[in-house]
């Protein structure tokens, strides 16, 4: 199994075998090098791996010469939000996100907070695989300075940013489940500044992940048995980097993933009308809540680097994708799960509405998400049997922009090989459930045909 | 050519970002958790600005292979040392570069008994590191990072144990330490004032790693605590390296008197408490040295040049004081390792029980003019070079046990490779200048070096 995903702006890999403290170092100093130096925010999340990786990190940017700024434990939407408000040059997010224990990964982060630019990645790449990093002597080292303020600033500009004497008005009841993360240390601030009574669940930081950190139905489920006994308005069940998240209303309701984004979005478009960003394996609810507010809808590959980069290019209201994640360059430049859930309630409070109301009102369609296993490198040879397939089909658009994906009238389906794991993930939306589920299932078997 | 790294039983050192790098520290950390095995292994480092950028790179390393990394910050060498299995630690590693110019820094590497590696067990781990086949550990059994706070109290309460601490403290000794702004910065002043109750001046005492002197404690660089011994009026000045292994004195006179007096000063004080086991100390101690065992009735053993050549024949030998005459002093019963600080308080108790002035001391020993010099010389021409001086002296059965030493009765030669440098040192001593001069001169034409 390939457990080392590479690209311009993260490397990907599996602890105990690929993502070694040498590879780290070296796309560390390759980072360094690119930058030239420079002052670089370092985050990292609570797993086990990740103090190794942290040091791994820092003696890589420090051989390099740069001023490191240590954050400690710290959400990737928290660092990415304090990259230009502490003018560096970049920042080194360390976090597994939604990928089960075992995994973790390095992300860059630019000099405006968003990930590191594609075009700026390949640059990284270059360098990496080059190998001529930045070495300066013994007196030009890089320094090291902790730095524990990020968090108050970010939560005191969230606060400014969103409605919170309405949000705080409703006393809302919410439970927040950072299954173990980043988050756990800055729940309470965020319940803080909305003013809501806290129950925190999986928020002991204890290295192991106590769910499948993936937000999604499947991992909401115990939030949803004790929403209803403890009278919550909301629940927001997080990936383990804060970027991502899931619902689950007051009903114990746990609606897909794919939901978050386009009814943050209803809010959003509603404060100021603007380009759309999603990408192109995204529910078409997104495109119907633009279309209906008279917003663009703009697609892009699949990853918070795409979407951010599509949004500063079109000067994008709101981007987000159908994984659970959202973000409002009028706040900050990253995917940030704690801004979705203030957003979220200020749509209740604002609206007087329930969540179960506000997801109700959104057009529903019916989405099937699979996965098949293929070997490294056969994902693509794997995708040109569905290629020949969606050429027969009458009356189908074809985009190749990411993968492959395939539009009817009453829905579309889309294939891709993860740039992540050693899978080809398939998604197929529709309005009537059953078609949804057969034209995944006929992908699948096209699939397994090819591997 | 670079030839800046080096690899042998002191270690591996080299330049800051030339040949030595983060990288090759975490890989050489890597191996040496391979070899300790799984378990707690001390990390300590000198004052050095690229210090900290090596440490992170060492616990990465470590924890990589499931060591649990035990940082002691910074600490003098001996002090990581005697806390190894003082704590029971697997192993340590120093970060220090000990007597090198601050563009370098190395790793030292100690076993269990915390003694330096010896040659065959340094082989093993060179083994291990060329080998590249490190057993990475899974993420759930990665180790955590422990602190080892206040390390250098057991030290000081060792040294203050061995010595009679409070005749010392009656005597209020005044005394100016020169720390070469490494780790003596931080802790010579406490043991000297608290433990040993001397009024203490410390000349560079910021601990920046920025030497403003020469780093080896010899005459040429220590005009400055000549200097300030006179202006104070004080009792002796005690010179250290940075990471406090090694120390020299300056006269109450001013007059750096040369490092082989604190070996032969600290012999007589532990032999004057009767031991009758032998000394052991390097190839090329002075006779000075050597007269002062012979005179309180000791036997002498000379070993190769090394510490860890002369730890382990004082453990053999059951010996109570040997060193090397760079100044650096082993007790066993502090710890068998060269050690500034133990030797500061026994020469402190010498001029104590004996009432007299460091020049009286230096006077009442026999005098022998030491002549030490080294000369440029790659690994490829230092052996044909040492062949040839072999071969000139051939009459006299020169000694072999560590290069080419010759011993003419009243005087002698020492030629051989650096561990630590591209170079050949050559000792002569005899009882004249002129004498010990003529042999320095024979020695390098012997081996081919034009004067």
């Amino acid at each position: 199994m390939k457990t080392l995903r590479l690209s311009g702006f993260g490397m990907r890999g599996f602890v105990g075998e690929s993502l070694t403290p040498a590879a780290v170092m070296d796309y560390a100093s390759a980072f360094a090098t690119f930058l030239d130096g420079g002052r670089v925010l370092v985050g990292r999340d609570t797993r086990r791996s990740s103090p190794m990786i942290h040091a791994a990190a820092l003696a890589g940017l420090l051989g390099a010469g740069c001023e490191v700024v240590d954050l400690g434990v710290c959400p990737a939407p928290i660092v990415q939000f304090s990259v230009p408000r502490r003018s560096a040059a970049g920042a080194i997010v360390i976090t597994g996100g939604h990928h089960p224990m075992g995994w973790n990964a390095v992300l860059l982060i630019g000099p405006d907070g968003r990930p590191l630019d594609p075009q700026a990645g390949e640059a990284v790449l270059d360098v990496f695989h080059a190998g001529g990093f930045r070495r300066p002597p013994w007196d030009g080292l890089g320094s090291v300075r902790e730095d524990a303020s990020c968090g108050a600033e970010y939560f005191d500009a969230l606060g400014r940013f969103l409605d919170v004497e309405a949000i705080r008005r409703a006393a809302f009841t919410i439970l927040l489940d950072p299954v173990g993360g980043s988050g756990c240390a800055y729940l309470e601030p965020f319940a803080r500044t909305v003013g809501a009574r806290l129950v925190a669940v999986n928020a002991e930081p204890s290295g192991y992940l106590a769910r499948e950190p993936e937000p999604r139905p499947r991992s909401a489920r115990p939030l949803a048995s004790i929403v209803g006994p403890l009278k919550g308005d909301a629940g927001f069940v997080f990936s383990s980097d804060m970027g991502r998240l899931a619902l689950v209303t007051e009903r114990g309701e746990t609606p897909s993933e794919e939901y978050g984004f386009p009814l943050v979005a209803a809010h959003v478009l509603g404060r100021r009308i603007g380009p759309v960003v999603t990408n192109g394996c995204t529910t078409r609810t997104v495109d119907d809540v633009a279309a209906a507010r008279g917003a663009p809808v703009i697609k892009t590959p699949v990853g918070q680097a795409y979407v951010m980069a599509a949004l500063e290019d079109e000067s994008g209201a709101i981007g987000g994708e159908g994984s659970g994640s959202a973000a409002v360059p009028a706040f900050s430049r990253a995917f940030d799960g704690f801004l979705m859930a203030g957003l979220v309630l200020e749509a209740m409070a604002t609206a007087r509405a329930s969540l179960s109301d506000l997801l109700h009102a959104l057009p529903r369609y019916h989405i099937v998400k699979r996965s098949v296993p293929c070997a490294p490198g056969a994902g693509y040879r794997a995708l040109d049997a569905v290629r020949e397939h969606a050429a027969a089909l009458p009356g189908a658009r074809i985009d190749t922009t990411d993968g492959l994906r395939i539009d009817r009238d009453d829905g579309w389906t889309h294939v891709r090989a993860s740039r992540t794991e050693p899978i080809v993930r398939v998604i197929s939306e529709a309005k009537d459930p059953a078609a949804a589920a057969a034209r995944a299932d006929e992908l699948v078997r096209l699939l397994g045909q090819g591997t | 050519m670079n030839q800046t790294l080096k690899v042998g039983i002191s270690g591996v050192r080299g330049i800051v970002g030339e040949s030595f790098t983060p990288q090759l520290a975490a890989s050489f950390a890597q191996a040496f958790g391979t070899f300790a095995g799984r378990g707690p292994v001390l990390v300590g480092r000198d004052t050095r600005p690229s210090g900290p950028m090596f440490e992170q790179a060492v616990v990465a390393g470590l924890e990589s292979v499931g060591c649990r990394p035990v940082l002691a910050g910074v600490l003098p060498t001996p002090t990581l040392l005697m806390l190894t299995p003082h704590l029971g630690a697997r192993g340590a590693i120093a970060i220090t570069a000990s007597h090198n110019a601050a563009p370098w820094n190395a790793l030292k590497f100690a076993d269990r008994r915390g003694l330096f590696l010896s040659p065959a067990r340094a082989e093993e781990l060179f083994d291990l590191y060329h080998q590249r086949d490190f057993p990475l550990v899974p993420e759930p059994e990665l180790p955590r990072a422990d602190l080892c706070e206040r390390g250098f109290d057991e030290h000081a309460r060792r040294v203050a144990a061995f010595v009679d601490a409070p005749a010392i403290r009656r005597r209020r000794f005044r005394v100016v330490v020169d720390a070469v702004n490494g780790v003596g910065a931080l802790f010579s002043a406490p043991l000297l004032r608290d433990v040993l109750g001397a009024e203490v001046r410390v000349l560079h005492g910021e601990p920046s790693g920025r030497f403003e002197r020469g780093p080896e404690p010899v005459a040429e660089n220590l005009r400055a605590l000549g200097e300030a011994v006179v202006r104070d009026g004080a009792d002796v000045g005690f010179a250290q390296d940075p990471d406090g292994d090694r120390l020299a004195m300056v006269s109450e006179m001013g007059e750096a008197i040369g490092e082989f007096y604190t070996l032969a000063f600290a012999i007589q004080q532990v032999l004057a408490r009767g031991s009758r086991a032998p000394v052991v100390m390097t190839l090329s101690s002075s006779k000075t040295v050597e007269a002062a065992a012979r005179a309180a009735g000791a036997g002498v053993i000379r070993t190769r040049i090394g510490e860890i050549h002369v730890s382990e024949a004082m453990l053999r030998a059951g010996a109570a004081v040997g060193g090397e005459d760079n100044g650096g002093v082993i007790v066993p019963a502090i710890h068998p390792c060269r050690d500034s600080f133990g030797a500061m308080a026994v020469i402190l108790e010498r001029l104590c029980s004996t009432g007299r002035t460091v020049s009286q001391l230096r006077d009442a020993l026999p005098r022998y003019h030491l002549r030490r010099e080294k000369f440029p010389a790659g690994a490829s021409e230092a052996p044909e070079r040492l062949r040839r001086l072999r071969r000139a002296y051939a009459s006299l059965s020169p000694d072999l046990t560590d290069g080419v030493y010759v011993d003419f009765g009243t005087g002698w030669i020492h030629a051989r490779r650096s561990n630590t440098e591209p170079v050949i040192r050559v000792s002569a001593e005899d009882v004249t200048p002129e004498a010990a001069n003529a042999r320095m001169a024979d020695a390098r034409a012997h081996l081919g070096f034009e004067l």
